[in-house]
């Protein structure tokens, strides 16, 4: 039953949470803070979050502990010698050509994992060409850059981002930083916090702190269709749609887990047991286990010699081969092009030996 | 067939499209005489019928009416030699004889199939005719297969081509071609006035344009070319001063939100919306401010737009897309799917829709033919993928 708080109690309580928000906005722990205010309610959900790499989706140097690992991180790309070096909580990306040095202060690290750098060059914002990848604890070309050839210093320092593209990067990597279209860094806060996915979860708190909370729930995204929640996640991890327009194929696009996954011949945009959080919680951290993804694809499919599960699609086989591992041969790993990165290829299927990578 | 004659068509052709000055482009039977100096004797030492070398001469001679007398001979006696069509046929353009000259280009086109210049002649001839269609056609097939190979000759087809567009009311296609012009920064009066026509959808030439027209389109068509030249400031000072200027002309701020479009979303749909307060019932500016709210993840905001668009021309394949998209998105699966299959009917390689598609057969359970779909959409996206880089 909700308990209704005298409304003179009302005023004071919501300026003090205002406050609570607004002073931890722009702090590298913001999103902590603002788990920490949701786990009031919703303790399971924001404990691990802000630790995950969506919740470190963007990071501010002095709390970056790749700097603090690696104070000094160099390597050498064809003339150009590119340097990322910390000195206390700041951190300096140069590249020289041996005659002349751009360094710039990195304000911004996007990855918890492998990162790259975006960075301000007169007023214009850059993708570093330089990325950390931890497959070799090191520095190398920003994936999708390779193509690039620059012919001066100031095209060595990286990829001028296109008008829109700023308000892309910061609007998966961060929250609040993008409104109706635009970047907005005064109100951006590092990483994906509650307020990204869950809109008007802020306000909610406010509300739930005066008993009001049952009424200004955000949407409840559990509830989205296996195929709206692909689209959702997608907003980031990209759509089907979007990377079907956008034309990128190849082991390139194995990234993009919502588009891979569409291309199943067992997705079902209506059958929740294929939705991405049937498999991975967003609020904790990627599950290793092959048999934890395991149960998940004996939801629909039988074990070998057994009875399928209850409602199994009735193009649901038993796998002839094995009982365990289904991820290992049916959702393969495939290395990036450049050999840096490697992801699970989300596109379901029988892999036939020496066959191709499909779409 | 002499296989050397195959250069001298395209190298006469080539000098001919040479001769045309940029402010002629309209009017190139005016350069007969150097199209037929560009060609002197060169066929002579191949052919040893009498005829042929007489026409030659005639032509040599400037003789325009002997020469094609004489080469229609050629022709009636030996049907099969693509020299003698060339000939007539270039020559006949060139006397404003456009009927005949389609013609004969096109016995010459039947022996040389792959001769891109004499597409782009005939083309050239059917715009005259005023055989749109095929005179675009035959233009962009002739461009294709190099007739465009060196920049003035790209400049005359490319401008045709993009008149062409515009006159068969394929305007975004035609902004498209002019893009050419800009990047490249060719302009005369003449190209302004065609730009303006093309913004501001009006399906006409520029030689059928009302003198009292003229300012206003010429006023859209140098907005337009300082945006597409990349001046984005000279461009919002230049419709900034048209709007003033010209309040109530339709398109205006269509056109401004198509070209903002790509780099400023936001301000793409302020100009849509302005277009709608100019103009309540403009289609095209309902579908795309439904389109822009779609493209922003507000399909609710986009519904009554598309449904506006929707209702007034049920035909319109993207009114039919953008209702389709909005009703998808906003829950109600089953009519969007309805009015996407519509789509269908009318356009079966419409990639959108078929990704739309996908989309909703997938969220209503249709497994099936969600997959079908997204292959389909692959598959298309692939082809289209392969048709701009062969």
């Amino acid at each position: 039953m909700r308990v209704l708080k005298p409304s003179i109690l009302k005023l004071p309580l919501a300026l003090l949470v205002i406050l609570i928000v607004h002073t931890s906005a722009r702090s590298q722990s913001s999103h902590e803070n603002a788990a920490a205010s949701c786990a009031g309610c919703h303790a399971a959900q924001s404990q691990e979050q802000p630790h995950t790499p969506m919740g470190m989706g963007l990071q501010l140097p002095a709390a970056d502990p790749l700097f603090t690992a690696h104070p000094v991180l160099k390597i050498q790309k064809g003339p150009y010698t590119y340097t990322v070096e910390t000195k206390g909580s700041s951190s300096i990306y140069s590249v020289t050509d041996g005659t002349r040095t751009i360094s710039l202060p990195i304000h911004w690290s996007f990855g918890k994992g492998a990162q790259t750098w975006v960075l301000d060059m007169n007023g214009e914002l850059y993708e570093s060409m330089m990325s950390y990848y931890p497959s070799i604890d090191g520095l190398q070309v920003t994936t999708g850059d390779e193509v690039l050839d620059p012919k001066t210093l100031e095209e060595a320092v990286g990829r001028k981002l296109r008008k829109t593209e700023p308000a892309d990067c910061f609007g998966c990597h961060s929250t609040n930083g993008v409104a109706e279209g635009n970047l907005h860094l005064q109100t951006m806060e590092p990483g994906v916090t509650c307020e990204h996915c869950h809109t008007g979860s802020v306000a909610h708190m406010i509300a739930g702190l005066q008993g009001q909370g049952y009424e200004t729930a955000p949407p409840n995204l559990a509830k989205l269709t296996s195929e709206d929640m692909s689209n959702f996640c997608g907003r980031c991890h990209r759509t089907w749609a979007t990377v079907v327009r956008g034309g990128t194929r190849g082991p390139i696009d194995v990234r993009f887990q919502p588009y891979r996954l569409a291309n199943s011949k067992c997705f079902d945009g209506a059958d929740p047991r294929i939705s991405c959080v049937a498999c991975h919680d967003p609020h904790k951290s990627l599950a290793t286990s092959q048999s934890y993804y395991d149960t998940k694809c004996l939801a629909c499919h039988a074990l070998k010699n057994s009875a399928p599960p209850k409602d199994a699609p009735s193009d649901a086989k038993a796998c002839p081969v094995a009982t365990s591992n289904c991820a290992s041969c049916h959702m393969p790993e495939v290395k990036l092009p450049n050999g840096l990165m490697t992801f699970h290829d989300h596109e379901i299927r029988v892999v036939k030996p020496g066959s191709s990578y499909p779409n | 067939m002499n296989l050397n004659f195959c250069h001298k068509v395209a190298a006469t052709f080539l000098f001919w499209l040479k001769s045309i000055r940029f402010f002629n482009w309209a009017a190139p039977a005016i350069f007969v005489l150097a199209v037929l100096h560009g060609a002197t004797g060169q066929v002579v030492a191949h052919d040893p019928t009498d005829l042929m070398t007489q026409a030659a001469a005639a032509r040599e001679q400037n003789d325009l009416p002997e020469a094609i007398t004489l080469y229609s001979q050629v022709v009636e006696r030996t049907p099969n030699s693509p020299d003698a069509w060339w000939f007539l046929g270039s020559l006949q353009y060139a006397t404003g004889a456009y009927v005949p000259a389609r013609d004969a280009l096109s016995h010459y086109v039947e022996l040389t199939p792959k001769a891109g210049p004499a597409l782009a002649l005939r083309g050239l001839c059917e715009f005259e005719t005023g055989q749109f269609p095929e005179a675009l056609q035959d233009i962009q097939r002739g461009i294709s297969m190099g007739a465009a190979n060196q920049p003035r000759n790209e400049q005359i087809l490319r401008y045709h081509e993009a008149l062409l567009l515009t006159r068969l009311g394929n305007y975004d296609q035609a902004l498209k071609a002019y893009g050419y012009f800009a990047k490249n920064g060719i302009r005369n009066p003449d190209l302004m006035v065609a730009i303006g026509l093309a913004g501001l959808h009006t399906p006409l030439l520029p030689r059928d344009v009302a003198s009292d027209q003229k300012d206003m389109l010429s006023a859209a068509g140098e907005a337009a070319f300082a945006f597409l030249s990349g001046d984005e400031t000279s461009a919002a000072q230049r419709f900034e001063d048209f709007f003033h200027r010209f309040p109530q002309a339709t398109y205006a701020h269509f056109l401004y939100g198509y070209l903002l479009f790509a780099t400023d979303p936001n301000g793409a749909l302020a100009q849509f919306k302005q277009e709608l307060t100019v103009s309540p019932s403009n289609v095209d500016a309902g579908v795309m401010t439904a389109w822009a709210l779609l493209v922003q993840n507000r399909p609710a905001d986009a519904l009554p737009y598309a449904q506006m668009a929707v209702a007034k021309e049920p035909g319109n394949p993207a009114a039919q897309l953008v209702a389709g998209r909005s009703l998808l998105e906003t829950g109600d699966v089953n009519d969007g799917i309805e009015h996407l299959e519509e789509l269908l009917k009318m356009d079966p390689k419409n990639l959108d829709a078929h990704i739309a598609l996908a989309g909703a057969y997938s969220k209503s359970g249709r497994k099936d033919d969600a997959h079908r779909e997204r292959m389909l959409s692959l598959q298309l996206s692939n082809e289209s993928a392969e048709t701009v880089n062969p």
